[in-house]
Order: structure tokens, then sequence, then C-alpha cells
């Protein structure tokens, strides 16, 4: 139980920085008989945000826990800006921030108290944790709640307190196991806004959501996974190549259809309350003409717009595939 | 933002380093503890339940000197010589250790399972933390608490001293001995949480290892001594007349006759199983004063006679079997042949086997985990 060599938090000298970011080759984890994560791969660049997409129980979280450090995958091997987390544990600790999905708040210190725990806890030099403290209190927009015990702080706040605990270290990869639900829209696009930020820092951020349209926005890149599998792993621009479905709703029904017929186009009516019919487009310039001839053809449009967001088109044909 | 070089860890020398970090593990706990109230009001209910068995106690011993003295005025001299205060010291630190024993479990026992379920335990684990470091931290922390209960009972072990008969050297061994008695029921607390899945099963098992300790060892040593039947050479104990021995200085009895063998019970072969009992180790370890050369007439207190009792199983029939190898035997066993370091290192034994299964299932990455746990 002492403080091992590799745990004083000092790299070996000598040693090469790796490539920047977070990568998973081949993890494979299985708790008994429930094989979590059969077979995964991940790369996180530095400077990047990637999505983590799959539906529930599809072994995120068990991934999420590997990339953390916090579990040994069975097989296969992981790298944090090149080092192992089993050889590495204190340098590689130090590089890794984590925000996990159970909120897991010490409930009666306040917000002040548990992030000047978590700099002790990083060993952070001790006079500087106040400073960096106000600093991490103000990001997270806390700092008129810094004083108030973390119980009566909102879900929401409980949940930019997390963030800002996994922050509090300034870590060069950022692992956020669903770090938007719970989030009002204001604090969705806040925190938004801060995670292009920290990218823009040169962080690896990985993020696993359910709500894709935000990850659009975001995501430079998202991986795909199901049933303990990544299914697939592409850039935002690769999704957005393979097209995206539009929602077209007219007040004259008979003449959008009639309309798209005659352009040839293959559509889908769909079952909502309006008139509404949806379609595949490849690009944007394909969009621009439809609307365009639609409107010439002056059948009232009153909607026309994504249906859904690039990520999710790819994440629904992902569950019909596997379904 | 600050950059990446301005909060590079200090570069703490490894050891202080390994220190600091528990002493932080246990301002945080001790933080989350002192602003709970039900340890205060479990503080309140001991101090008063103690001062209620200390008033009580003084009370009856009281009243039966009252009455002794209506009964043998003459006697006066010898009812004032003992004071109440060695009883009092010895039924108030038999009452404190007995509550000890019961708080310690409940103070200790979800310690780290209870962190897990809440999901803060994860939270500690990623970062700079080793396991050690956090058990270590987790165990002080449910000492420290429970050693608010031992400071809440000092009052009352001084007052069983001021009335008489004890010296303060007395409460302080008292102390000690029930703060590691304390430590030892945190250690195996801590472990059994961090080896457990769930807080309610975890304190379970401590209490039931406690009892184990306390009547378990009982039991234990009454069944074992049932298997240790043995023989020695012995001859005859002839009884004198109570008449003839009135300053009871001298043995009761005489040996006489042909040595011959008679059956007896080896209870020096499973001594060791009643000195794992916490009563026996706080009441063995208290330095009694000398009672070799006084009287035969035995009248210490409870601890003592506990002590006593422990002394002579551990010695054997060669010391308590009347006439073994034809000599009397003394009817008090001097203090040179202490029970309680073997009781002692068996339940530090016991904890630290608990801590240490407990220390492994800590490290992380964690290759197993125990069923049914997540690690967040």
């Amino acid at each position: 139980m002492s403080a091992g060599p590799e745990e004083t938090g000092v790299p070996t000298p000598g040693q090469t920085p790796g490539e920047p970011g977070i990568r998973a080759t081949a993890v494979r984890r299985s708790f008994g008989a429930v094989h979590a994560v059969e077979h995964m791969d991940l790369h996180a660049p530095a400077g990047q945000v990637t999505a983590l997409i799959g539906p529930n129980g599809a072994g995120k979280t068990t991934l999420l826990l590997m990339l953390a450090s916090l579990l040994a995958p069975d097989a296969g091997a992981i790298t944090v800006d090149g080092l192992d987390p089993q050889h590495h544990r204190a340098a590689v600790r130090q590089k890794i921030g984590w925000m996990p999905d159970t909120l897991g708040v010490w409930e009666s210190l306040t917000a002040r108290e548990i992030l000047t725990q978590m700099g002790r806890f990083y060993r952070l030099p001790a006079a500087q944790i106040p400073e960096r403290v106000n600093a991490m209190l103000a990001t997270v927009r806390l700092a008129d709640l810094a004083d108030q015990p973390a119980r009566v702080l909102s879900r929401g706040q409980q949940q930019r307190l997390s963030l800002g605990r996994a922050l509090i270290h300034n870590p060069t990869v950022l692992l956020l196991d669903e770090p938007a639900s719970g989030l009002d829209p204001g604090s969705r696009v806040e925190l938004r806004g801060m995670l292009r930020g920290l990218a823009a820092e040169g962080k690896a951020i990985v993020v696993s959501s359910h709500v894709l349209s935000e990850l659009d926005e975001i995501a430079d890149g998202a991986v795909f996974v199901n049933r303990g599998r990544t299914v697939s792993q592409q850039t935002t621009a690769d999704a957005a190549a393979s097209g995206r479905r539009y929602a077209v709703t007219a007040s004259n029904g008979a003449g959008l259809l009639a309309k798209l017929t005659a352009l040839g186009l293959v559509f889908r009516q769909e079952d909502n309350r309006r008139a509404t019919v949806s379609l595949m487009l490849m690009n944007d310039d394909d969009a621009a003409r439809l609307l365009k001839e639609l409107v010439l053809a002056d059948v009232g449009v009153i909607s026309f717009a994504p249906a859904t967001g690039a990520l999710e088109e790819t994440y629904l044909n992902l569950e019909a595939r596997t379904a | 933002m600050s950059s990446a070089t301005e909060l590079s860890p200090s570069p703490t020398h490894a050891a202080g380093g390994y220190f600091a970090g528990i002493r932080d593990v246990v301002v945080l706990e001790l933080k989350q503890r002192l602003r709970s109230r039900g340890w205060y009001i479990m503080l309140a209910i001991w101090f008063v339940l103690t001062g209620i068995v200390t008033a009580l106690t003084w009370a009856g011993w009281e009243s039966s000197r009252q009455a002794r003295l209506s009964y043998m005025p003459s006697d006066a001299s010898l009812a004032m010589n003992d004071g109440p205060g060695s009883v009092i010291f010895e039924v108030v630190l038999a009452f404190v250790l007995l509550f000890a024993l019961l708080v310690a479990p409940a103070l200790s026992a979800n310690a780290i399972n209870g962190d897990r379920a809440g999901g803060t335990l994860a939270i500690l684990q990623v970062t700079l933390l080793t396991p050690g470091q956090i058990l270590w931290g987790k165990f002080c922390a449910a000492w420290i608490a429970a050693l608010g209960f031992l400071v809440a009972s000092t009052p009352f072990l001084i007052i069983g001293v001021s009335l008489g008969g004890m010296t303060p050297g007395h409460v302080l061994v008292a102390l000690l001995m029930l703060a590691v008695e304390l430590a030892v029921v945190c250690g195996l607390g801590v472990g059994i949480s961090a080896l457990a899945g769930r807080p309610l099963f975890s304190i379970v098992v401590t209490y039931l290892t406690v009892a184990g300790l306390v009547f378990g060892t009982l039991i234990a040593f009454g069944l074992g001594v049932s298997l240790s039947q043995g023989t020695m050479m012995a001859n005859q104990a002839q009884y004198r007349d109570y008449v003839a021995n009135p300053s009871q200085t001298m043995p009761e009895y005489e040996c006489e006759g042909p040595m011959r063998e008679v059956p007896v019970i080896r209870t020096e072969r499973v001594a060791w199983m009643l000195a794992m009992n916490p009563f026996v180790v706080v009441a063995d370890a208290i330095p009694y004063p000398d009672r070799t050369g006084g009287t035969y007439g035995f009248s210490g207190g409870t601890m003592e006679s506990i002590s006593q009792g422990a002394r002579h199983a551990l010695a054997g029939p060669e010391a308590s079997q009347p006439c073994a190898n034809g000599k009397t035997q003394p009817g008090y066993l001097a203090q040179t042949t202490p029970l309680w370091p073997l009781g002692l290192g068996l339940q530090v034994a016991l904890a630290g086997l608990m801590l240490w299964l407990g220390w492994r299932s800590l490290r992380t990455p964690a290759k197993k985990l125990a069923r049914g746990t997540r690690i967040a």
C-alpha cells in the first residue's frame, strides 16, 4: 500500500511523448457472463470533439470507464497521449478529466470545497488552488452558489459542478458521459460553446450522448457502438455526405405530391397531423434547388427543414440494420 | 484558464505526498461526518447513557456501603478503604467498551461501499490518490469519529478514578486499549465495506464479526474445552476450617497423600480463542494493584475477574488444579503472564487481513469486480 515509483506522478525521463489524444484498440471487457464490450475501437484526436453514440446498453459507459483508467480491459490496448494507463497510472490520471453519468456529489460540501478537495487530490500546488477554484467556479457559472451545500443545487447545477470537477486539473483528455442530460436548453448551448472552446485549446474530448442533434453541432467525429462493438467511425462531414432526410410540409398537400412525383423524386408520406412528406437529399445544393422548384410551383410550402441530424440519420440506419 | 505547466502537481516528497493524500481524504470524510446530525445525536445519547450508568453504579455502591455500615458499624474502616472508584471505573469501562463495539461498525462499515453506491468513490479513484491512501483515509476518518465517543466518556472514567482507588495511569491505559479496540473494529468495518456490495450487508457482517469476537470466542472456548481433556499428576487437597485460617493469608488447603493421575481440562490449548475477546484484551491490559501477596479472598471488580479467569485458562491445570504436582496454588495469578498481546495480535491480524483484501478491491484499473457491483 505504498506509493510505488510509477505512482509519483512524474513520467519516466526519456519517455517519448506519444500521439496526443486517446485511443482504444480492440478493447474487450466482460462482467461474468455479460459481455459489455466485445470489440471496440475509438480514436479521439487532440483538438477535436468525438461523439460516442449508441443505444442504451451498448457498452458506452463501460468503454468510458476503461478510457478513464478505472476498469482494465480484458484484451486490447488503451493509450492516453501514447501512455498505457496500466503502467503509467499517475501520468495518465493527470491527463484525464472524467465526468461520470452518475453525478456523485458530496452533498454536504459546498461547490467551492468540492473543487478545492479535487485540486488537492490532483496535487495541484496548494497556493494556486483557491485561485484555480474561483476561475473554475466562474467557468461553470457557479460563482454565486459557491458556498451553498451541493445538495441544494439543481440537477443542472450539479452537472456543471461535475464538469468543473473534471476540469480542475486542466486535463488534456476530457471524457464526458451524458453531459447534457438534465441541462436546460440555455445550459446546453453554453456547454456546446464550452466544449468547442476546450477543443480549440487542444484537448481531446469524448462525449457520449443520446441527444444527437446536440452532437451534430459540436462533434468533429463520431463513433457508433452497438451491442459491445464499434459499428462505424466517421467524421460529421462524412455523415453529412451520405445524405440527409428533409421534411416538407405544404398547405396544398395534393399539389406537393404531384410536383414531387413530376420531379421523379422518391418520397415518403409521414403520418403527421399535417400533410408532410420526407425525402432523402444528398447535399445542401439539392435542398436549395428543390425548395426553389416547390416555391415556383406555388404549392404553399409551410416548412422545409432537415428531418434529422446527420448523426441521427446514421444512428437510425444503424438501429435498422442491427434490429 | 491557466496553462498546463502552471498546474502541474507540486513536486512533493514521495512519502510526504502519501501522507498528505491520506490527510486530504480524512479532511473530506470528516467534513461530511461533522455536518451530519446523526453523529451528534448518537454522541449525545452516548454521553447521557454513560452518565446514567455511572450515577446508578455510584448510587448502588453507596447504598450497599450504607447498609454495611448500619449492619456492622465496627467494620467501617474496612468498608471505607476500597472506595467506589474501582467499581465505578470497571463498570463504566465495561459499558463504554460494549457501546464502542456497538457504535464502531455503524461508523465504519459503509465507508467504502456507501460511497460506491453514491457514485463518489470512483471520483476519488480517478484522481492521483492511490488505493492505499483512500483506504487509510477512510479508516482514519472512521476511527476519529469513533474516538469522539471515547472522548465523550472520558469524564466518567475520570470520575471513577477521582472517587478513589485508581490512578490516572489506569485511565490512560484503559483509554488507550479502548482506542485500540475501536481501531480494530473500524479496520474490520472499512475492510469489509470495501469487499461487500451493499452497505447493509457489510454493516451486518461487521456486527456479526464483532459478535463473533465477543460471544463467538466464548462459545468456541467452551466447545474447545470439552475437547481438551487430559490428565496430570496431583494429590489430595485437604481443606482447612475457615476458623483455622482467620487471616486469610495462607492457602485454604494442604496437599496430602500419594500423587495420582487425575483427569483435568487442558484449557491452555484453547485459551487463545478467549484471548481474542475484546473484553479480555482490555481487562487484561489494565495494570491492577498487586494482590499476589495479599488476601486469598479475591475481591476485584468485573474487569479484573475477566482478566484473572482468562489467565487461569491460559495457565492451564498446572496453575489452577488444586495440588497439581503436589503443590498448593496461589489464588491470584500475578500480572507476569499477560494474555492481551496474543489476543490483540490475533485481532490486528484479522483486521489487517480485511483491510488488505479491501485494498485489493480498490485497485484501479480494476481487473475483477465483486459480483453485482459497478465501479461507477
